[in-house]
């Protein structure tokens, strides 16, 4: 590795600060593609409903899923580093906090997609 | 002149002899600090507008109707202003973290860096036009 490289030898810290990045750059093109498809509202209401029932089709819903767990590990994963920068004494438990925040990205996640899933599941859509 | 401290007070404040320690405050521990505050908001107002645009409400059901009916109220042009600003900046400056330790030539990291951001500042002022004067006419 060059000294430049941002890689070390963190373990889970290092596979959490990977996920953080990657969750959070697809969650940012993501919010670009949706100011534009939100802003067609303004522009003409066919437009936006045309688009807008894009985000039904099965492929899309599996992008939301995805969405999702990006959505949540982010948020929690965020908030892992929140509690260590303000309290340093949670870096002692780093392990268990990365454990609970991947437990509760599922938790949350698996019956989130359930639904998103279910118009397809039940043959409603295509 | 050289001020000369009584020998009461000799040996008490010797902080009066060390360099300023206190923490300088640059760009970089102001945007430290707004990540952590905009992320603590953003997992409520993130969190909360995917439940209901997809888990409590079905995508397909998010349609002009709901939008017009949304926006009816301010307050909800108030939170979707809010998620707007705070998401967008909160990922701007996340993704200037990312060109500064990927994109190494300074050319290129400036190149991208500016499409970067003329990108997000034009959608960020078309979005709040959108929310501000959207009126359910079109």
């Amino acid at each position: 590795m060059s000294p430049q490289s941002t890689v070390y030898d963190g373990r889970s810290g290092q596979w959490a600060f990977i996920g953080h990045r990657i969750s959070g750059f697809l969650v940012f093109f993501f919010l670009l593609l949706h100011i534009v498809d939100v802003s067609l509202a303004n522009v003409d209401q066919e437009l936006y409903d045309t688009v807008h029932e894009l985000y039904g089709n099965v492929m899309l819903r599996l992008f939301e899923c995805g969405l999702l767990f990006a959505l949540l590990f982010h948020s929690l994963n965020g908030l892992r580093i929140v509690l260590v920068d303000f309290f340093p004494g949670m870096v002692r438990r780093e392990q268990n906090l990365t454990a609970g925040v991947l437990f509760v990205t599922l938790a949350a996640g698996l019956p989130g997609s359930f639904i998103i899933m279910k118009p397809w599941l039940d043959g409603n859509i295509f | 002149m050289a001020t000369v401290t009584p020998p009461s007070q000799r040996g008490v404040d010797r902080s009066a002899h060390l360099p300023d320690r206190r923490p300088r405050q640059n760009f970089e521990t102001w945007t430290w600090f707004f990540m952590r505050i905009s992320g603590l908001i953003l997992l409520f107002l993130a969190l909360a507008h995917f439940a209901i645009t997809h888990i409590v409400n079905d995508v397909v059901e998010t349609d002009f109707e709901f939008v017009v009916n949304r926006w009816d109220n301010p307050l909800w042009r108030l939170y979707d202003w809010a998620l707007l600003f705070l998401a967008l900046f909160h990922g701007l400056n996340g993704l200037r973290t990312i060109i500064d330790d990927y994109v190494r030539h300074p050319a290129r990291r400036a190149t991208v860096k500016a499409l970067l951001y003329g990108g997000s500042m034009t959608l960020f002022a078309y979005g709040t036009l959108v929310i501000v004067t959207f009126d359910g006419a079109a």
